[in-house]
């Protein structure tokens, strides 16, 4: 084929117009960075949170967008990993068109992060649930799921008041997240003037429960608690309870309602709660987003906080009619009573916009929602 | 009373799972002077096939176990001929390495396959177990002592009692005049690698329904079986299981009546006193009487 001379500079023109076309689309779109695990140990929950950003986006975008402008989501991945993390977030970085972001639910990783989000001084939304990590002095950090001082809290509560027993065993396991866990529940038993019938830490990955089992049933406790950390190890304690024949009620953290801890533990988890953040039937936003989770997805989603981290975000945008982080922080800190699949948000001064936990029950294997449990203080 | 004799009966299952494995580790070590850390992994394979034979395929559950230990012995050739045989004149160093070099991979691989989520699997019978007064005899871990128990008296009786067992003990001893003698020392180093794997295979089929299946299921239990190993005297087969067995009701014990968390530290400090007191263990030979 011949090209002339006049040909080719169409061509060229032609190239060029496309190119600047789409550069200006480009420019068009409000852009979220979002760190997520696409790849390693936990990219099954990332998945989900993605494909729950992607619902916001749309809904937000169906609605007329940000500012009148559509979002577009920038991914990178963390790889599960800390130093995955803070690599993802230094690409995101570097991109100075981003608005906002959506962090990690992986409290390690905004630990590892969080220097060079207070360098680059934008608003992210994340999950991590380490009460820490809005008392860094850190002004751009905003979590969208209750921090770990309140699960405490509502178990005590929900123990003394909805049950009414107080003799606690607790059960925790020894690594960072269960002793806090402990910490928390001892803490808010002192403000009850009770004192825990069995403190019985253990350690990670064990192969036998029997010894903490015995332990709780010479307590005399009439409740357990328990922090643990690896869904197998609270299946093994689960099933070695009901063997040894302990009947008495059990308020667990998060991890004993995962969908992991039920496959493996079934029916010897019948009739225990939980504290949980996201649950479906809790409000009707959680109801409504699953609905249309799963017309989409075809599958039930295991949390809502990068939907309401989305959602949150470009509302604040919207509400401080500019792009400019300052205002955009604003914004935030002026959210209240919005309704988010999480629960109401109302942000306090350091960044936390929930402040408690709903709690659910296993019945026969399905999760029912029990009561949310709410702190104003 | 009762707590204590419940004790007792966890410590003796948990320690016939230890003694299980540990039997593994004494089979290559005392035929082809092996030690294998991958044997961890043998357990885990085998576990992961029984998931696909019963979970997945949906055969009959000992059908299941027989075709996974079967398979598992091949496995074992396998592993024989890529690990231990290009390393075989090489002394004892680089085949260890290149068992931990295996170890990492079939790791790795089975979580490529798998994923990181542990899977649950049924046990041998639909009963829970029974109650015996105020003592629960857990129905798996009463099946892991029975079969450990015979295993060992079978792993016993061929080693002492069989020519076979004569030749692989020949030619863990000395491979140059175990040939001499006419000993078929390839065939020989091979059958204890199948033998080898198909057990760990096994305690892997019978732990699996009490820890659940997932690629780190043998981690901590392949530790306590070298201990075990180290306890009952190195390469000792009635060492292997009296080692298991005590580990499993030392630290049981230990986690009851002194501290839960430091349970581990129980196991470790055993083996630490045997270090000390009797570094040959149990029933094992002083290591200048053995040169």
């Amino acid at each position: 084929m011949l090209i002339t001379r006049r040909t080719a500079l169409l061509s060229g023109a032609a190239v060029s117009s496309l190119a600047v076309i789409g550069r200006a689309r480009a420019q068009d779109t409000m852009k979220i960075g979002v760190v997520s695990p696409l790849t390693g140990a936990v990219a099954e929950p990332g998945r989900i949170q993605l494909n729950s950003m992607r619902l916001a986006a749309e809904k937000v975008n169906g609605a007329g967008g940000v500012l009148g402008r559509q979002i577009e989501l920038i991914v990178e991945d963390d790889q599960s990993s800390n130093p995955g993390a803070v690599l993802a977030f230094s690409r995101l970085a570097e991109r100075k068109e981003i608005v906002g972001f959506i962090g990690s639910i992986r409290s390690t990783q905004m630990n590892a992060m969080a220097p060079d989000m207070l360098k680059v001084a934008k608003p992210v939304m994340f999950g991590g649930t380490d009460p820490t990590l809005t008392k860094l002095g850190n002004p751009w950090l905003f979590r969208c799921r209750p921090n770990d001082s309140y699960s405490g809290r509502v178990i005590v509560d929900f123990c003394t008041k909805t049950l009414k027993l107080s003799k606690v065993a607790l059960v925790h396991s020894t690594d960072a997240f269960g002793t806090g866990g402990k910490n928390a529940i001892i803490a808010n038993l002192d403000k009850l003037d009770l004192k825990a019938a069995l403190v019985q830490g253990y350690t990670n990955n064990q192969s036998d429960f029997s010894p903490v089992v015995l332990a709780v049933k010479q307590s005399g406790a009439d409740v357990i608690v328990s922090y643990f950390t690896n869904e197998p190890d609270c299946a093994v304690f689960a099933r070695q309870l009901r063997q040894l024949g302990v009947r008495i009620p059990w308020v667990g953290s998060p991890s004993i309602m995962s969908p992991v801890t039920r496959g493996l533990a079934k029916n010897a988890l019948y009739g225990t709660y939980a504290v949980g953040d996201f649950v479906e039937d809790s409000n009707p936003t959680a109801k409504a987003f699953a609905d249309a989770y799963r017309a989409r997805y075809k599958e039930s989603p295991d949390s809502g906080w990068t939907y309401d981290g989305l959602t949150i975000l470009a509302k604040a945008i919207n509400d401080a009619k500019s792009t400019e982080p300052d205002k955009i922080r604003a914004a935030i800190l002026a959210i209240k009573k919005f309704p988010g699949t999480e629960g109401e948000y109302n942000f306090d001064q350091f960044g936390d916009g929930l402040h408690g936990y709903n709690v659910v029950i296993n019945n026969d294997g399905n999760i029912e929602y029990k009561q949310h449990i709410e702190f104003t203080d | 009373m009762s707590d204590f004799l419940q004790l007792v009966f966890q410590g003796l299952g948990i320690g016939a799972i230890y003694a299980l494995v540990s039997l593994g580790f004494v089979l290559l070590i005392r035929a082809a002077n092996v030690v294998n850390f991958a044997q961890g992994e043998f357990s885990m394979l085998g576990a992961y096939l029984l998931v696909v034979f019963f979970n997945l395929l949906g055969l009959p559950y000992l059908l299941g176990m027989l075709l996974s230990i079967v398979i598992m012995a091949g496995f074992g050739l396998v592993f024989a001929y890529t690990t231990y045989w290009p390393l075989r004149f090489r002394g004892g160093l680089p085949v260890i390495i290149s068992t931990i070099g295996a170890s990492i991979f079939l790791q790795n691989m089975v979580l490529w396959i798998y994923g990181p989520s542990s899977t649950p699997i049924d046990g041998l019978f639909a009963s829970d177990g029974i109650q015996v007064g105020q003592v629960f005899l857990a129905s798996q871990y009463l099946a892991i002592i029975v079969i450990a128990t015979v295993l060992v008296l079978l792993q016993y009786l061929i080693f002492e009692k069989t020519l076979l067992g004569k030749r692989l003990q020949a030619t863990s001893q000395d491979k140059e005049m175990a040939s001499l003698l006419g000993i078929p020392v390839v065939l020989m180093v091979m059958i204890t690698f199948a033998y080898s794997s198909s057990l760990g295979g096994l305690a892997g089929m019978l732990v699996a329904p009490i820890l659940f299946v997932s690629v780190n299921m043998a981690g901590i239990i392949t530790l306590k079986a070298f201990a075990a190993n180290i306890i009952g005297g190195y390469g000792s087969i009635p060492g292997a299981i009296l080692g298991g067995l005590a580990l499993g009701i030392t630290e049981t014990l230990g986690a009851a009546y002194i501290s839960v968390p430091y349970k581990d530290a129980f196991a470790f400090l055993l083996v630490l006193g045997f270090l000390m007191v009797r570094p040959q263990g149990l029933f094992g030979e002083k290591i200048a009487e053995k040169a």
